[in-house]
């Protein structure tokens, strides 16, 4: 019981991870590392409360939170591709600017501070009938299973072949790999990367849906508590490979899922919080080194 | 030609004109007259010499972070990761404060804020190490020992370190001997502010007047040629990242025994990512450090105190401090200057 339960926990955690660590992998093979995500995926999730409120459609939430991770995503963009800022100092700015500007947002325009509670809020349907429940262990799972879920996953599924079978996807991959050799055969590669920042914005903003409207159906200024910069760990964890990433994403919404248990057994939740950051480092490490020698070699 | 000093100024100038010209749009739209606003401001960060002690109190760790920051900034390395010094800092200088026995007197503050400045600058010095000799990726690293930081003080405080007298995330208060001076009492600005005074003029020091210095401003500036100078890049990356930390974390045991006495959940308030934002905006240069960490002391203390008086959401100091780092990296001003260099030959 208490299995079924941690599992259905845990791919319910992993979603807007994986979401937005999609998003934030294609532009990083784009060559632009996204700082910004966890900004995008904030405002997703109040775009999406709000536009769920007003319209009492879950799937204009949803691709209103996209849309505006997008346009957010675009304009951050151009100031990396066109002005010439630094992407990482851009990004960690965006992200006081777009906490700032919610806040401003709700604090005036709907008089609250920190938490936003908005009537007939659509949460997102289940997809399959109530009484696969009954199925052993996946039951839960399946009987929680929503839309953005099975995105998430189709996305790691198609992605790879995106990414190495398409024109668009090649070229992501060439831009990130050589700038110069994609300038000098025609790409215009600072279209594709900021396609790509459009891309990571369309992610993060679904992410930032799911986390709002799978089950609160509220928007808080900690909803995304650094899920952004989880999903920055996972793919740099993920050497930047769809499946690899899915699966750090998914090994972070475990641990995530098992965090408030292991405190009933003993173990601080702080410290298995750290566990996501701890294992990037250690990978960064691991392969730095093995470039190190392969170069010294 | 500009000169230098002009150039540098329209660098500081031009992000903050953006910056407030953004947020006043704000205010214009929410009905707010933003000349009002401003001067309302000013007044309340300098309008009496108490307002003005507020002010320069919540400019005391930015004073720190900033240099903290500069220090590797001018050596091209990223270091994002003064927030997780500050708090190690923080942590170990208010420990010392309260586990040190009473009798140890005065010099408890000394041992304190020696004991944070060896904790950040160990902190630092693992990123830099990495950085030095595998090229590991300091921005990644810092950025995630920061979180680190994060989880490690939280989890400190939260159990071996756990106030018995209180309930959550505090620890207990550090004794009285351990508290450094208010200067201008009844306002909280605190001897830690001389000490960020300091640490800003060592740094000047150190960077004109020192050849580790003027030899990390290089190694900034090109790798290839200071190498082939004879300048070992990895040894001075590494110790641009320790000085790093070693400042980081005497700010936070500035924090810590002067302004809080004690070490809670939110001890910085991303103190360690303004502190970036005034580097940046200074372009590393101690004067503008110390100018730039003012304004945004000024905006963080008017802000708190406006918001009780007005309508006006205190997150506008978040609209300006987000728009300053990003403006204060994009190089449009710089690029229509090399355009017209470019002309003139």
């Amino acid at each position: 019981m208490i299995f079924e339960q941690i599992i259905a926990a845990g791919m319910i955690l992993t979603t807007p991870i994986l979401l937005t660590a999609m998003g934030g992998l294609v532009n990083k093979q784009a060559g632009i590392v996204n700082i910004g995500l966890e900004g995008k995926m904030l405002s997703g999730a109040f775009a999406a409360v709000i536009i769920s409120s007003f319209t009492g459609s879950w799937l204009l939430a949803v691709l209103g939170a996209a849309f505006i991770g997008a346009i957010i995503g675009l304009i951050f963009s151009f100031t990396i591709t066109r002005a010439g800022a630094n992407m990482i100092v851009a990004g960690l700015g965006l992200n006081v600017l777009l906490a700032g500007i919610l806040g401003f947002v709700l604090n005036w325009s709907f008089n609250s501070s920190g938490t936003l509670r908005m009537p007939n809020v659509v949460l997102l349907p289940k997809v399959l009938p109530e009484e696969i429940q009954i199925i052993p262990i996946f039951g839960k799972v399946l009987a929680e299973l929503d839309p953005l879920t099975i995105f998430a996953w189709l996305t790691v599924i198609l992605l790879p072949f995106l990414l190495s079978n398409t024109k668009i996807g090649l070229w992501i991959r060439v831009t990130g790999n050589a700038e110069k050799v994609s300038h000098s055969v025609g790409i215009r590669f600072k279209n594709i990367q900021d396609f790509s920042t459009v891309v990571a914005g369309f992610f993060s903003g679904l992410g930032g849906a799911h986390l709002a409207l799978f089950s609160i159906g509220l928007f808080n200024e900690g909803l995304t508590a650094g899920r952004g910069f989880i999903a920055l760990a996972a793919f740099y964890f993920g050497r930047d490979r769809p499946v690899a990433t899915a699966l750090a994403c998914l090994l972070f919404g475990f641990l995530d899922a098992t965090q408030i248990r292991m405190q009933t057994i003993g173990l601080p939740p702080k410290l298995i919080g750290m566990i996501p950051y701890l294992m990037v480092l250690l990978a960064l490490i691991i392969s730095s080194i093995r470039k190190h020698q392969r170069t010294a070699k | 030609m500009l000169s230098s000093y002009a150039q540098k100024g329209i660098g500081f100038a031009l992000p903050l004109i953006v910056a407030f010209l953004l947020s006043g749009v704000l205010l214009v739209i929410i009905g707010e007259n933003p000349v009002k606003i401003y001067s309302m401001l000013v007044d309340e960060s300098f309008g009496s010499s108490r307002r003005i002690a507020a002010t320069l109190s919540a400019s005391t760790p930015l004073l720190f972070t900033a240099v903290a920051t500069a220090i590797c900034f001018r050596s091209g390395a990223f270091n994002v990761g003064v927030e997780g010094a500050f708090l190690i800092g923080g942590l170990g200088a208010v420990f010392c404060g309260f586990f040190l026995p009473v009798q140890l007197g005065l010099s408890i503050i000394p041992i304190a804020i020696i004991f944070a400045g060896i904790l950040g600058g160990i902190w630092l010095y693992f990123p830099g190490y990495l950085l030095a000799k595998f090229e590991v990726d300091e921005v990644v690293s810092t950025l995630m020992l920061n979180f680190i930081a994060i989880a490690i003080t939280g989890y400190l405080i939260n159990g071996p370190l756990l106030s018995p007298t209180s309930g959550n995330n505090v620890t207990p208060v550090i004794h009285d001997v351990a508290k450094l001076p208010r200067l201008m009492p009844p306002s909280t600005l605190h001897g830690g502010f001389i000490l960020g005074l300091i640490s800003v003029l060592i740094y000047g020091l150190w960077c004109n007047r020192s050849s580790s210095g003027f030899e990390s401003a290089l190694i900034g500036l090109n790798q290839r040629f200071s190498r082939a100078v004879g300048i070992s890049v990895q040894k001075t990356l590494i110790l641009v990242m320790v000085l790093s930390g070693i400042i980081g974390g005497i700010g936070g045991a500035s924090h810590g025994l002067g302004q809080l006495y004690r070490f809670s959940d939110g001890f910085s308030p991303g103190y360690g990512f303004t502190g970036m934002a005034v580097a940046l905006l200074a372009r590393n240069s101690p004067i503008g450090i110390i100018a730039g960490s003012i304004l945004f002391g000024a905006l963080a203390s008017a802000g708190t105190t406006i918001q009780l008086f007005s309508d006006i959401p205190l997150d506008l100091i978040n609209i300006i401090q987000g728009t300053v780092m990003i403006f204060a990296v994009i190089e449009i001003a710089r690029l229509s200057l090399r355009k017209k260099i470019r002309a003139e030959l």
